[in-house]
């Protein structure tokens, strides 16, 4: 158990892919003696680095399921989620996010503010997650902290401030100068763990005295001490941490930070940083609902003496059993404990407890509020909460995407049928936005996700970890169905055919629903259609909305609103008017002028600007609707909307257009009509296949 | 959307002889800090995208998200005033209709901007008829700016409009009236309007009108918080 709560610290590292986050916490694991050498990501030694721990990770050198370690700092604990920075594993960084207390943002020194960045951001307001920013790679040529400072304030709108000027840019960088304490910071010995303190380099002293400056007037705001301070001309560093603290904490503030992880420059600075400036447990408001209380909102206590409340975050299977990453809101946990499952009310008790480091683990007996530690061999799933039996407390649930894209699989062999099975139940409970079904008329196992790569890493995961080889057909699009307009019905559904009949009559309309979520109303009057059959009458309408009759996808977004009626009083029974309802929208819905939706997706371009036209004419031949074009310095972004059946190999394209200078990221934006011409082309090409299927 | 163009603040140039700035032809419009000039000139780009003209909003100080939600709050604002009724076909209107360039931390050069437009019309067969222009400081930037962007304006025969920001302490005027900071700009600039709050309301003036003498009573008030014609 840590000492102090207000001694721990929950952190993540987020940011683009490649601006060297998993070097960064290689080196802090380094630095605080949790590893004793050091193994780069795309290393020549084939060791890869200690976070990335799955082989696929290793191999393609990015970081695609979160792993959890823990290091002690000067004095405080710290447990640090490392995040991947693909757009498709986003609900990684979601669920890291939800947990953490703090996180540092990693921004590469040449490649700035990328649009993964934005995004990653923008998760982290969505979370209310105060952060330090940390611009990496200032020895890559190219580099310009100062560029990335701006783009940071006006960009990602943050109020940024260098707590540090690099010494020397580029092959020349060799230290930092703290403006804080006014001295520069050099960091020697092979791996950079010999920090010698010394003056600031004479060429450097005006500009490090502008910037401290710069420095005191902005976090002065947050601190009337300082300004008085100021005005005596009496600055301690304490005042200065403790405004750069509190102005941090109300996410008023950035405080930035320079170096290069892979020189081993500027990263002790940034642990400093962790302590001084991101909150702990206890600075963190934390709220659960009361399921006893109408779902009342209850503010969490932070203390360890409290009655437990947790969260299941990430559950994850090893060749032991399932390990699942629990943080600890309030309240103890030890060995031995009944803890209960609020989802199930099913009574689980505490085995074996684990520390998480990378893929090793370290036991421990028990721990308390605000730490983050794993469990073995307790059956949940990601976002169960779990209290002791006095409390039936549940964590706000986590905001989780609907999946856009699917793929059908299937097994090569009867062995790999049984392991696919296997792996998908895993990958179900590991990641809510992987699902699977199968497909009741062609008896395809569909899986489905958040993009070609959230797929494709799926696909090859079943091979290497469970020995699946399966094979896979085209990526599908999950497009759906809405009514256009309103449509009315009335339905009588009888049958006689010995014994008890049945019999049901239901009259109303459809009509498109303004919010988009399916609504049933219910205007029966004198009790036409008796009160007990009118959830069975809700249903069956219900049950039709899985399956529109257009082009057989899900129905989105259906008001139904039921205003007469006859029953029976033998022959009607809740079977009969389930039957009734599923009569009464076939019989309304091909009135109701059905149309084709599809996912539409932001897209993010990054690209050299002399590329800018080919980007946007290749966006433009993708039904691409063109929103902004930004350009800073000499490069642009395109943004723009466009739909995801259109985005299929759009990696490849974009490669031979910008001669491999461009990336792209996309998140799903929302569902929009399909238009006409291609609906046609679509409804052709479904049925087409499902006659073939 | 006739409703809004008839309590559009550019009603004002109906007061002017042209009807309007025409195509070819820089505007200007002119107020002090904190009046209101952003959301007035989105007001003149909704306008021209409700007249289901297309157009370029060149941003040279915000990011395109900034400048997307100026447009949608003022856009939410106009539903709730006018009481509008066919909100997402308009909103459809000015998503398709508008583009947003911008250009930062002082990336922007008119070159580029030649480049960007004839992108526009050659790749994507957006061809502008209007262009709204933020964010350039009139105190600064220097004369052959303006003298590009007449350029443009010729070429791609497209309004171009921008805003400038005028000082309480400067009251110089040239020989034709023009006030700071379009003074020295007059021989290149078409029409100009300034948005200036007074003690009975906010009020656009004409202050030049292509030409022609500007006639006495060319001013509209405009309701100060819709920025919507009143008079």
């Amino acid at each position: 158990m840590f000492d102090k709560i207000q001694n721990l610290r929950n952190i993540g590292i987020s940011a683009h892919i490649d601006s060297g986050k998993t070097t960064l916490t290689e080196r802090i694991l380094y630095y605080t003696k949790k590893i004793f050498a050091v193994h780069e990501v795309k290393g020549k030694d084939g060791v890869g680095a200690t976070m990335d721990s799955m082989e696929l990770e290793k191999e393609r050198g990015i970081t695609i399921s979160s792993a959890a370690t823990y290091c002690i700092w000067k004095g405080h604990n710290i447990n640090i989620i490392d995040t991947p920075g693909h757009v498709d594993f986003t609900i990684e960084v979601e669920r890291s996010l939800r947990v953490l207390d703090g996180s540092i943002l990693v921004l590469c020194a040449v490649g700035g503010v990328q649009s993964q960045s934005i995004t990653v951001d923008r998760q982290m307001n969505r979370y209310r997650v105060p952060r330090i920013a940390f611009i990496n790679k200032c020895d890559r040529s190219g580099a310009d902290p100062k560029k990335v400072l701006e783009q940071l304030r006006q960009r990602l709108n943050h109020n940024a401030v260098l707590m540090q000027i690099p010494i020397g840019l580029e092959g020349d960088f060799i230290g930092v100068v703290d403006l804080v304490a006014m001295k520069a910071v050099y960091f020697e010995g092979p791996y950079g763990e010999d920090i010698k303190v010394g003056e600031v380099p004479s060429h450097l002293i005006d500009e490090a005295s502008a910037r401290r400056e710069e420095l005191l007037d902005v976090v002065s705001m947050f601190s009337d001490e300082l300004t008085e301070a100021i005005l005596e001309g009496e600055v301690s560093e304490e005042l200065i941490h403790e405004a750069v603290r509190r102005g941090t904490l109300q996410r008023e503030l950035t405080p930035v930070f320079v170096g290069s992880a892979y020189k081993n420059i500027g990263v002790q600075p940034v642990l400093d940083a962790v302590n001084r400036y991101l909150p702990s447990p206890m600075d963190v408001e934390n709220i659960a609902l009361d399921m006893n209380n109408d779902e009342k909102e209850v503010i969490l206590s932070s203390d360890p003496d409290d009655l437990l409340v947790a969260l299941a975050f990430k559950p994850e299977v090893t060749p032991y059993g399932q390990l699942t990453y629990l943080r600890i809101y309030q309240g103890s946990i030890k060995k031995g404990d009944d803890i209960i499952n609020t989802r199930n009310r099913k009574k689980v008790k505490v085995g074996r407890l684990v520390r998480m480091h990378a893929d090793e683990m370290e036991e421990i007996s028990g721990t308390g509020a605000g730490d983050i530690v794993a469990l073995f061999g307790v059956d949940c799933f990601s976002g169960d909460t779990f209290t002791n039996s006095q409390l039936s407390y549940t964590m706000t649930s986590m905001f989780v995407p609907e999946p856009v894209i699917s793929l059908s699989i299937s097994p090569k062999d009867n062995k790999s049928d049984t392991n696919m099975a296997k792996a998908i139940n895993r990958f179900v409970r590991e990641d809510p936005t992987f699902r699977s079904h199968v497909d009741q008329e062609s008896g395809e196992t569909i899986i489905s996700g958040m993009g070609e790569l959230h797929l494709d890493i799926y696909v090859e995961r079943m091979r290497r970890e469970f020995n699946a080889e399966v094979d896979t057909g085209m990526p599908q699009v999950a497009y759906r169905e809405a009514v256009s307009r309103r449509a009315e019905f009335d339905y009588t559904h009888k049958k006689q055919t010995g014994g008890a009949g049945q019999y049901g009559r239901v009259a109303g309309y459809m009509e498109p629903s303004e919010d988009g979520v399916y609504e049933f109303i219910n205007e029966i009057k004198r009790g036409l259609i008796p009160t007990e059959y009118l959830p069975s009458v809700d249903k069956g309408f219900q049950s039709c909305l899985q399956k529109g009759q257009l082009i057989g996808f899900p129905v989105l977004g259906m008001k139904v609103t039921v205003n007469d009626g006859k029953a029976h009083s033998v022959d009607s029974s809740e079977m009969a008017f389930t039957h009734t309802a599923i009569g009464a929208f076939k019989q309304a819905y091909k009135k109701s002028k059905p149309i084709i939706l599809e996912p539409i997706m932001k897209v993010s371009i990054e690209c050299p600007s002399e590329f800018q036209g080919n980007v946007m004419s290749s966006v433009n031949q993708r039904r691409g609707m063109i929103i902004s074009a930004a350009e800073d310095g000499v490069f642009t972004t395109v943004d723009a909307e466009v739909p995801l059946s259109e985005m299929f190999g759009y990696a490849t394209t974009l490669r031979s257009l910008t001669q491999g200078k461009a990336e792209f990221t996309m998140e799903f934006s929302k569902y929009s009509k399909v238009p006409e011409s291609v609906a046609e082309e679509l409804k052709k090409r479904l049925l087409e296949r499902s006659k073939g299927g | 959307m006739n409703d809004f163009i008839k309590v559009s603040p550019l009603k004002i140039l109906y007061k002017s002889s042209y009807k309007g700035l025409g195509r070819g032809n820089l505007g200007v419009l002119m107020a002090r800090a904190g009046v209101g000039k952003t959301a007035c000139l989105i007001h003149i780009a909704l306008d021209k995208l409700f007249h289901k003209e297309k157009l370029v909003h060149v941003s040279l100080e915000d990011v395109p998200e900034k400048v997307t939600s100026y447009y949608n709050v003022i856009f939410s604002d106009l539903v709730k005033a006018l009481d509008m009724e066919d909100e997402y076909e308009n909103r459809l209107l000015l998503d398709r209709n508008r583009m947003i360039l911008a250009y930062l931390n002082q990336s922007f050069e008119v070159r580029r901007l030649r480049e960007n437009l004839k992108n526009l019309i050659e790749k994507i067969e957006f061809i502008p008829d209007s262009l709204i222009v933020d964010g350039l400081d009139f105190e600064e930037a220097d004369r052959e700016i303006f003298e590009g962007f007449k350029e443009i304006a010729a070429e791609f025969q497209v309004e171009v409009w921008f805003s400038a920001l005028s000082h309480r302490h400067i009251t110089d005027v040239n020989e034709r009236g023009i006030p700071y900071p379009c003074s020295h700009l007059d021989d290149l600039l078409s029409v100009i309007i300034q948005l200036q709050p007074t003690q009975e309301g906010v009020f656009l003036t004409l202050l030049k009108d292509h030409d022609s003498e500007v006639t006495p009573d060319a001013s509209v008030r405009l309701d100060p918080n819709t920025f919507l014609a009143t008079t």
